[in-house]
């Protein structure tokens, strides 16, 4: 089964329709980055599936359950872990309470309590682990994305839904986190991101895909995606040369 | 009969003229004026101190509308940078202050005692049968007059202006108008129009005491901005006429039942005002007329 | 000196409380509830139905004052600002002075205009280290440290508290860590209620209840809130304790009536030099 399934999605603002008939899968244990260039719908394609946006059509299933018409809130307590791309931690809250907040509102899939959680935490991300008390507005900007990555993996989630992680970091921030998001991906959660950096997004998962104005142009395993000079030159920009 | 009728409509004309000028301020300069009972104190101390040291009603009048328009200009300088929560407890931080001020400085303002004997203009020169009658005139015409003023504003391009600060500050300033320029004006002008209401307050009781003047003043206009339709200034003419005529009359009309005392039905006037308020707020928000808009409503629709 | 600055104290704990529900609205709902003194007054004024009405002694009607104040707050958000939502803060804050007048003369309704008092024995003030001390200072100071201490534990270390705070920091990211909006806006209702009622009983020990106390309190509840910063419930508290102290050492130059307008002019003063509020600095908005 499938831990998320998105089937024919069409969406968009008012009237206008940004995606036309979006579909993709993220297997089990399985991971996938949605690239394309500005304007493509990547933004709008996560707001759907994180219960933001309605769909106008399609259906959205998390874990085989049908989960389109819920909101935001209840796709969260049904194991929608959600990274936004900005304001993602509470900033006059220190990183440990941080933490528990992301663990105490939404049912654990895993027996162990919020210290065994938060264990499992701190080795994926050891630099937080003197940060505890601080205020998780006086962190740098990548120690932020890492305590809101942290805040949404508590209670186990059974998709972590990351929105362009690298925005706004130096690029050796952003290497970090890239290098703890392969982690995560490594120890079986399944993830949906969406990235504008194509090399970093796509160097971190299984599965790749190409959205191109609102609809699906390639799907390929990331590393394929990231080798195919046709690909490069027409969707993914001069940055993808390594 | 007639007595009450001309009782009531003047109190219906100095509400709405506290109406306009609050339509002014908020409703087209989103400037929350709670203190708005105190300018129109103001107004009336001013007018009715002045008129009773020997100047003339109509100079004593010019007097009030200055001083309210300059001290409503001065209290919105203290928050005109911040968010309008702020000018609505400033506002109404001025309006208490001066209410203790005139209740306890007996010296200027005879305190609690309040002030009597306050001249009504042109009273000299018409018989005293027809007094009500004449002032009920000299209070239509203000109205008219402030009326067609704030009516020529809201449709310049100063009003314009004003309605785009209420929908966002940073527009406005964007166009490079000074918003705290603007801001102030408005304020300041509102402040001129409560200095009238207030002496037409002073002229028709000829005279006051602070009692007189509480939330409920300010309650009222809210009412007629709100009913109105935030930003008409017709809507508030139609609204003072038949709501604040409606609440000033119920004043006269269930004093014929016996079964309240006279304090409940003041309190359940002023609960059927508070739970008014509530309800337009939440089932018809944008009042009953239309404000004036530049653009055609087809227009905006699309 | 040092009795004023007592008396300055224990004024500031009677305006603490209030501020702290304005400041607590305020940083969770986003608009300034000028309906506090009212619901102060209601609070008050259940309290004294059941002190003196139906005979409970004054602590548990205390208690049934303030289950009787959240339960007014709560209702009153139902039925007016719940229907509101989405409207812009100034609306909401309309829509609070009509709530205010509407609480306000429902009280004078049924309990009239004239002056009432607690069935409180009277005792003789207490002398400590030359400070003249009366009993209700001593209430005061006890049921609002109290009370404080029991918000700071709640806001600090349990699952509600925390929620609370996560809301008024970031409701979106709240929505998407599970933290449903509507439950912690009724509870931050009740508190709110709940705080106002007390100080309401406690002002009523001091002076005396009338329709009107809460309107009087109106002005330093506010200014209490912002000297605080406004969007820190906390600091609404050291807030008040400055204006209460500021408002006792100002009787020495005016006239004791005159406590309101210190109070504007403490706020006018604050907005124009300092709006962030004394402690205002440490609230990182995003």
């Amino acid at each position: 089964m499938s831990a998320l399934d998105v089937q024919g999605i069409e969406a968009g603002y008012g009237a206008r329709s940004i995606l036309h008939g979006v579909d993709l899968t993220v297997g089990d244990r399985g991971s996938l980055t949605v690239v394309g260039p500005n304007g493509s719908g990547k933004s709008t394609l996560m707001k759907v599936v994180v219960g933001l946006i309605r769909p106008s059509r399609g259906r959205i299933r998390l874990l085989g359950e049908d989960v389109t018409g819920l909101g935001a809130p209840a796709r969260a307590r049904r194991g929608v872990g959600y990274v936004p791309q900005e304001a993602n931690v509470f900033r006059n809250m220190s990183v440990r309470e941080n933490l528990k907040l992301g663990f105490e509102f939404i049912p654990s899939r895993q027996p162990s309590g919020f210290a065994g959680r938060l264990e499992a935490m701190l080795d994926l991300f050891p630099e937080l682990a003197d940060r505890l008390g601080t205020l998780a507005g006086h962190l740098s900007g990548g120690q932020r994305q890492m305590v809101a990555m942290a805040a949404a993996l508590m209670p186990a989630p059974a998709l972590l839904a990351l929105d362009e992680p690298s925005a706004g970091l130096s690029p050796r921030n952003a290497g970090l986190l890239f290098a703890a998001i392969a982690r995560i991906v490594e120890s079986g959660v399944a993830v949906f991101m969406i990235e504008q950096n194509t090399r970093l997004g796509l160097g971190a998962v299984e599965d790749g895909l190409v959205l191109v104005a609102g609809q699906v142009r390639a799907r390929a395993p990331a590393q394929a995606l990231l080798a195919d000079p046709e690909m490069r030159r027409l969707y993914l920009g001069a940055e993808a040369t390594p | 009969m007639t007595a009450y009728l001309i009782a009531t409509l003047a109190l219906v004309a100095i509400s709405t003229i506290a109406g306009l000028a609050l339509n002014l301020q908020w409703g087209l300069g989103g400037l929350v004026n709670f203190g708005l009972f105190g300018f129109v104190m103001l107004g009336a101390y001013t007018c009715g101190l002045l008129n009773v040291a020997g100047w003339p009603p109509l100079l004593a009048m010019a007097a009030a509308i200055l001083v309210t328009g300059l001290a409503s200009a001065t209290v919105s300088l203290i928050s005109i940078r911040l968010s309008d929560d702020y000018l609505a407890i400033v506002s109404l931080g001025f309006a208490e202050s001066l209410r203790l001020f005139i209740s306890y400085e007996e010296w200027l303002t005879r305190g609690t005692l309040g002030v009597p004997g306050i001249m009504r203009p042109f009273a000299g020169w018409v018989p005293p049968s027809a007094a009500d009658a004449v002032f009920l005139a000299f209070a239509v015409v203000c109205l008219a007059i402030v009326y067609t003023v704030f009516e020529i504003l809201a449709r310049s391009p100063f009003g314009r202006t004003l309605r785009a600060t209420r929908e966002d500050p940073m527009v406005a300033e964007a166009l490079g108008k000074n918003v705290l320029w603007l801001r102030l004006r408005a304020f300041g002008l509102g402040g001129a129009a409560l200095g009238i209401a207030g002496s037409l307050h002073a002229f028709n009781y000829t005279y006051i005491d602070p009692t007189q003047f509480g939330p409920v003043i300010t309650a009222y206009a809210f009412m007629a901005v709100i009913i109105g339709g935030r930003g008409s200034n017709t809507g508030v003419l139609l609204a003072g006429f038949t709501v604040v005529l409606l609440l000033e009359g119920s004043r006269f009309l269930i004093d014929a039942f016996g079964l309240l005392d006279g304090a409940q039905l003041a309190a359940l006037r002023l609960f059927l005002v508070g739970v008014a308020l509530v309800t337009i707020l939440i089932f018809k928000p944008n009042g009953f007329v239309r404000e004036y808009r530049l653009i055609s409503p087809t227009k905006e629709r699309s | 000196m040092i009795q004023l600055v007592f008396n300055g104290l224990v004024t500031g704990l009677l305006i603490a409380l209030p501020a702290l529900a304005l400041a607590l609205t305020f940083s969770v709902l986003r608009f300034a509830n000028y309906a506090i003194g009212a619901m102060l007054t209601v609070g008050a004024y259940a309290a004294f139905g059941f002190n003196t009405l139906a005979g409970w002694p004054l602590p548990l009607a205390t208690l049934g004052g303030m289950a009787a104040g959240a339960l007014v707050a709560v209702g009153v958000n139902e039925l007016v600002y719940e229907r509101l939502r989405g409207c812009s803060g100034v609306t909401l804050l309309v829509a609070s002075i009509g709530v205010a007048l509407a609480l306000e003369n429902v009280v004078r309704f049924i309990a009239g205009n004239s002056p009432r008092g607690y069935a409180v024995a009277l005792a003789r003030p207490l002398r400590l280290f030359g400070l003249r001390i009366n009993f209700e200072q001593i209430t005061t100071l006890f049921a609002v440290v109290a009370v404080l201490a029991g918000i700071w534990v709640l806001f600090r270390f349990t699952r509600i508290g925390r929620a609370m705070r996560a809301v008024a920091d970031n409701p979106d990211l709240a929505a998407v860590r599970g933290i449903g909006r509507r439950g912690v806006v009724t509870v931050v209702w009740a508190l709110s209620g709940a705080l106002a009622a007390l100080a309401g009983v406690l002002i009523g020990l001091d002076a005396t209840l009338d329709p009107q106390m809460g309107w009087t309190y109106t002005l330093p509840v506010f200014t209490a809130a912002i000297l605080g910063g406004l969007a820190s419930p906390m600091a609404a508290v050291a807030g008040a304790l400055v204006l209460g102290v500021a408002e006792e050492l100002a009787t020495t130059v005016l006239a004791p009536q005159y406590r309101n307008i210190v109070a504007f002019l403490v706020m006018a003063v604050i907005l124009l030099v300092r709006p962030s509020g004394l402690f205002g600095a440490r609230w990182l908005t995003r």
